[in-house]
């Protein structure tokens, strides 16, 4: 085995063996120094919530990534391949940036004012894919909160954990989290920021926070026109959820949702359901 | 508890239930445990292998496991090097089988080598002229691989997926996978290749002796084609058996077809190598030792009918099947065909370990005949029991079809 050791000899055969063996267990080993340093390296960065918003956003079906242009009929398919961050999609900058942009003219009509499809979505709010709002105060504060259709689907939590003043948020990772019925989500935060106030159940479970930088870039949160089809593409991904279940086609074309629907079907797989619309498969 | 630890969205059945699958498996392995125990002790006159029978059920199982094992490292190249993608669907259950098949028979091989204090001599003193050391350090190594390629799959548990550090990890072991599956692939290819020279090189057993290309032996090419040719049909057959214990769909339909496809070109391959190696032999090599080869297969129950079942029945027929498009669409067909290819991969193992043993070779032999004794063969069901208990543990608790949930949806 060593040079010294009984039966080892300096003979070809020998050192072209054990030279093999040596440099398979070098290379097992460096590559597992590798991943412990990047590991660590990350760890202590505070990576941790960012790597769980990569591993779950692919892990998502690829129905669920559609693109927030594919949603307005800008594109007839396109899955987003960047975990619904825009702010660096040349795409979507170039969209925007671009004065023929069209958005599908059937989504823009029939709507009383800040209810769209039965649902209580203001339009001075921005919207992200996670079920949250956001809106920014005059103050430069921004304020957060879980949207009507989210919390038509939790109904009333068992516990809600919000954040303490002074934490720091970064998009798509944890907000806060809820418990209902034994199962623990968490809910996306929709911008990067530090909390400074929070409000309890009373107040309707919000965060206000201060941007990270000079100012809150909400770029990739959704607006105005894309409201109405971004909220169509969630009913259809909320039929076909509680479809996996046995419940089958059961929301009627325009029918409200109702104010809690875990209420209405307790014998449901919830914890798989809420998965899927807030984002955590 | 039992349901936090379940992967979000995955149906599994009631923890009663499940207790209630795995209590005989329990039982088995504590039956094999005891057994082991006490060949440890006592030794191996536990067991009915003796001077001349040194290789019995144990060395046999160890070699079917192992090929059965390959199916880990060559979808791992084909996923990781060659860029199969469709085979995502599969790698992490083949994994689980990889790890079951190496660690059972590294188990296995300790009890039969006996003398675990003195395991490192091994290591420490290799005789680097032996297919054995090679064996030894490639499994040795090779576990290591397959533990760690097996570590990000326990770490994508619900529960400890929680743990930010455990997730990073998770996240950055993943990364590298591809240098461990370029690893696991050439380990594998050597050990797979040494266990067959193994027999090849065995000059006093002419039944088993063959020629080659340098210090190979045929066999050593030929246990590599079998085992890849069977690992493919091993995954499809047990996902197959899984989906229907389970009654879920685990995977798409043309994974299945994809994994029949390879195992099929590859058997092909085989069995146009064997059938030339076979008549090498039969006209030259037997006959060189001074040895009539039909007289080879006039000891009952080895008579030719084995050669033929080997190649014909369990290689070239599946072979057949799996490369007819048609057929390989019929879930009934390529299940029986991928069925037939693994019977095929244990026959030609029981052929060379038994069949080789039991031979008279000089003239004052006679032909031998084994029969385990009750503690071997309950460390070999231990192993069985051993592999069901951490292949349905991994299914309760792991992703190891990452398509069952999106096609429970559809």
């Amino acid at each position: 085995m060593f040079p010294g050791v009984y039966g080892f000899t300096w003979e070809p055969g020998n050192l072209i063996f054990l030279g093999i063996f040596y440099s398979v267990v070098a290379i097992i080993l460096g590559t597992m120094g590798i991943v412990l340093v990047r590991s660590l390296k990350d760890f202590q960065s505070q990576k941790a919530d960012q790597i769980r918003w990569k591993l779950d956003f692919e892990d998502l079906p690829e129905g669920n990534r559609t693109c927030r242009h594919e949603l307005t009929g800008e594109f007839r398919h396109r899955t987003c391949e960047r975990g619904f961050d825009c702010r660096e999609c040349p795409d979507h900058a170039k969209l925007v940036a671009s004065k023929i942009r069209t958005i599908h003219p059937g989504y823009e009509t029939g709507d009383e004012e800040g209810c769209i499809l039965g649902f209580d979505m203001p339009l001075e709010r921005q919207y992200h894919r996670g079920h949250t709002w956001v809106m920014t105060e005059p103050d430069g504060t921004t304020t957060v909160g879980l949207d009507d259709f989210g919390s038509r689907l939790i109904g009333e939590p068992d516990e809600v954990r919000l954040p303490a003043a002074g934490t720091s948020l970064h998009l798509n990772g944890t907000a806060w989290h809820f418990k209902k019925n034994g199962s623990d989500l968490r809910i996306l935060s929709p911008v990067d920021g530090e909390v400074i106030q929070t409000g309890g159940k009373k107040a309707g479970w919000y965060l206000k926070l201060k941007p990270l930088g000079k100012k809150m870039d909400t770029r990739h949160l959704l607006r105005g026109a894309e409201i109405r089809p971004w909220l169509a593409r969630e009913m259809e991904r909320l039929e076909f959820s509680l479809a996996a279940d046995g419940v089958g086609m059961s929301l009627a074309d325009g029918g409200a949702l109702v104010e809690d629907l875990s209420k209405e079907y307790p014998s449901l797989d919830w914890d798989a359901v809420w998965g899927q619309m807030f984002l955590e498969p | 508890m039992d349901k936090q630890l379940i992967i979000r969205g995955l149906r599994r059945s009631p923890l009663s239930k499940f207790l209630l699958w795995i209590l005989p498996w329990v039982a088995l392995l504590g039956l094999g445990l005891y057994a082991g125990y006490l060949c440890l002790a006592r030794g191996l006159n536990q067991t009915n292998m003796d001077n001349r029978f040194a290789f019995g059920l144990w060395i046999y199982l160890d070699l079917t496991i192992i090929a059965l094992g390959a199916g880990a490292f060559f979808t791992g190249f084909l996923l990781y090097i060659l860029k199969k993608d469709q085979l995502k669907a599969v790698i992490n259950s083949a994994v689980v089988l990889g790890l079951i098949c190496y660690s059972g028979a590294i188990v296995v091989l300790m009890v039969d080598v006996g003398q675990p204090l003195r395991a490192w001599f091994t290591f420490w003193h290799p005789n680097v002229h032996s297919m054995l050391t090679e064996v030894t350090f490639c499994i040795t190594c090779y576990l290591t691989v397959l533990l760690v390629e097996y570590a990000p799959l326990v770490l994508r548990n619900r529960k400890l997926r929680q743990i930010p550090s455990l997730l990073v990890f998770e996240f950055h072991l993943h990364k590298v996978m591809y240098v461990l599956a370029g690893v696991g692939t050439f380990l594998s290819f050597f050990h797979q290749g040494s266990l067959g020279g193994l027999y090849g090189v065995l000059r006093g057993r002419p039944f088993a002796f063959r020629e080659g290309i340098g210090i190979w032996p045929s066999t050593f090419f030929l246990f590599i084609l079998s085992a890849i040719a069977a690992g493919p049909s091993f995954i499809l057959l047990t996902t197959w058996l899984v989906s229907k214990l389970s009654k879920k769909e685990l995977v798409k339909r043309e994974v299945l077809s994809l994994l029949g496809r390879i195992s099929g070109i590859l058997l092909m391959v085989y069995v146009l190598f064997k059938t030339i190696d076979t008549l090498i032999w039969i006209n030259h090599t037997a006959p060189a030792s001074g040895f009539n080869p039909f007289d080879f297969y006039s000891w009952e129950p080895f008579g030719t009918w084995l050669l033929f079942a080997e190649i014909v029945v369990c290689g070239l027929l599946p072979a057949i099947i799996l490369l007819d498009k048609k057929r390989r669409e019929q879930t009934g067909w390529l299940v029986s065909a991928a069925f037939l290819v693994c019977v095929g991969v244990m026959l030609n193992r029981f052929v060379f370990t038994i069949q080789t043993l039991a031979l008279p070779t000089l003239p004052f032999d006679r032909f031998l005949s084994y029969v385990p004794s009750w503690q071997e063969t309950a460390t070999f069901l231990a192993v069985v029991a051993y592999g069901v208990l951490i292949y349905s543990l991994s299914f309760r608790y792991l992703p190891l079809f990452p398509q069952e949930k999106e096609l429970r949806q559809s």
